[in-house]
């Protein structure tokens, strides 16, 4: 018994870590997006202030995660620390390099749809001189991104497959101990959905604790992990995005799934052991 | 009251018996002996509503066990007791967890009620203490008088007992006479199975088509005015528990 509700509960950790895990990052798109700018260059002679004021305006579309603004001269020290030694390029103590603004996007808005929104926002702007966006690769690495997040929702559907499996196995077996409890039961009158409803209500209990405790450890192991390494903030992001509203909804309705899928695999074990049993 | 009429049960393509006639009426003791394979715990099963019979009926007070609404099969059930011929091992299990199963099944009884009663209820059976003994620890003697307990535990009207005497051993049937006889003395019915009636107890056989069949029936105890006097009349050896059974209830 104890052995049981300890490899449920791993099952149940595994699955919801699984599930934060691709809440948080998207799949692919939070390491996509992370590794993603959009460029937009602009001018020659465009005064800071409005540079700012520019990449102020970008930071506030739908799709961008940050948008920052580049000087001349930062722009000048980036190409410095890329091709030492060519200084001589900055004659006359003029800087040859236009400032630019420097854009990311939201994970969850990494797409061909999202990127057009920034650039048909940035085009009627007379202050830019071109928008860098990476041009005809997008579309396929796009795609092969769209065809990654399939495979890792896939593996998480697997492992809920799985999970589900090993429920209705353990529940199917639990439920065949208990065959001289429920004869005793039905031989002395108790109605046999009687006892098939209370061990469901029971396994919905215990079910939505292991699912409840699973959860909450989940969450306090990407907290920890994600505050040590900067590989699974990247990569995952960070936890605090967890308790966010768009996030809470789908955690609360897996933890739903998960309790309502153990009272189910209860009553499925139960009508396998007990066909005929009213 | 149980009535069985013009009974008859087929196994394995035989005719075991056919057109057995029993009625046993509230605080009344009958017991069946037979010789073993003779159906007696098929007449068991049929009598408590558990297996149809192949010919003729069986009415619990009026109604059909067979014929009549299912709820009223389950009620008789619930009201009934029943002690197995071959009592589960129960590998695992406490005897307090034979007392919850059976406080279960009769709904509604708190954790101090349980405590309570099982005190009460395991020194009639000479297992004061028992409670937290596993169940595959006990001898065959032991088991069968803790299945006679946990069915008291529920105060069921009818009992049902197979082969009771005979698990529980010789040294037994005095004691457990005494109990079930204060238990009829409460108007419960009890039908036992034997193979044989216990030497020490007398008893007056039954005249009846069951005695034309394998088995023979006889009768201890009866109801209304009369009973009192044969309680204390020579039938069955006064038990020391008959006394102690307020417990019971």
């Amino acid at each position: 018994m104890g052995k049981e509700a300890a490899g449920r509960f791993l099952f149940c950790f595994l699955a919801v870590s699984y599930f934060l895990a691709m809440l948080l990052s998207g799949g692919a798109d939070r390491f996509l997006s992370g590794q993603y700018t959009i460029t937009a260059i602009l001018r020659i002679g465009v005064p800071d202030d409005e540079g700012t004021g520019i990449a102020g305006k970008v930071a506030e579309l739908r799709p961008v995660r940050e948008a920052r603004y580049r000087t001349p001269e930062d722009a000048w020290k980036e190409f410095l620390e890329a091709y030492p030694g060519l200084e001589s390029l900055r004659g006359a103590r003029k800087n040859p390099l236009p400032g630019y603004v420097e854009i990311r996007l939201r994970p969850e808005r990494m797409s061909e749809e999202g990127i057009a929104d920034v650039r048909s926002a940035l085009e009627p702007v007379s202050q830019v001189e071109k928008i860098l966006s990476g041009g005809d690769v997008m579309p396929s690495l796009l795609r092969m991104k769209r065809w990654a997040n399939a495979l890792l929702w896939s593996g998480f559907a697997l492992v809920c497959a799985v999970f589900l499996v090993i429920l209705a196995m353990q529940e199917k077996t639990r439920a065949a101990r208990l065959v001289p409890d429920v004869s005793f039961l039905v031989d002395r009158g108790v109605p046999g959905d009687r006892i098939a409803a209370r061990r469901t209500a029971g396994a919905f209990v215990a079910g939505g604790i292991v699912a409840l405790v699973a959860t909450l450890v989940s969450c306090a192991a990407l907290f920890l992990v994600s505050g040590f390494f900067h590989f699974v903030r990247a990569v995952v992001g960070p936890a605090q995005d967890l308790l966010d509203a768009r996030h809470l909804l789908p955690v609360c309705l897996f933890l739903l799934f998960a309790t309502i899928f153990q009272g189910l695999a209860s009553l499925a074990g139960w009508r396998a052991a007990f066909p005929g049993e009213k | 009251m149980i009535e069985a009429f013009r009974v008859g049960a087929v196994s394995r393509g035989e005719t075991l018996w056919e057109g057995l006639d029993l009625a046993a009426g509230d605080g009344e003791m009958w017991i069946v002996t037979g010789p073993p394979s003779c159906g007696k715990t098929l007449l068991l099963h049929i009598l408590r509503g558990e297996r149809r019979p192949d010919s003729g009926d069986v009415h619990v007070a009026g109604e059909s066990l067979y014929r009549g609404s299912p709820e009223h099969n389950r009620r008789f059930r619930a009201s009934s007791g029943v002690v197995p011929e071959s009592l589960p091992a129960g590998q695992g299990r406490a005897v307090v967890d034979l007392f919850r199963l059976s406080a279960f099944a009769a709904g509604g009884v708190s954790t101090e009620e349980i405590k309570g009663r099982i005190s009460e209820l395991l020194p009639l059976v000479g297992l004061s203490g028992a409670e937290d003994v596993e169940v595959s620890s006990l001898s065959v003697s032991e088991r069968a008088r803790i299945a006679l307990v946990v069915e008291l535990f529920r105060s069921p009207r009818y009992l049902f007992l197979d082969r009771l005497l005979e698990n529980a051993g010789k040294e037994w049937a005095d004691r457990l006479g005494g109990l079930l006889r204060a238990l009829a003395r409460e108007d419960r019915t009890i039908l036992m199975m034997e193979r044989q009636l216990p030497d020490i107890w007398q008893a007056a056989k039954v005249p009846s088509p069951l005695s034309s069949g394998p088995f023979f029936l006889y009768r201890l105890g009866s109801p209304g005015p009369e009973r009192k006097s044969e309680a204390e009349g020579p039938p069955l050896p006064a038990g020391p528990l008959s006394e102690t059974t307020g417990g019971v209830e």
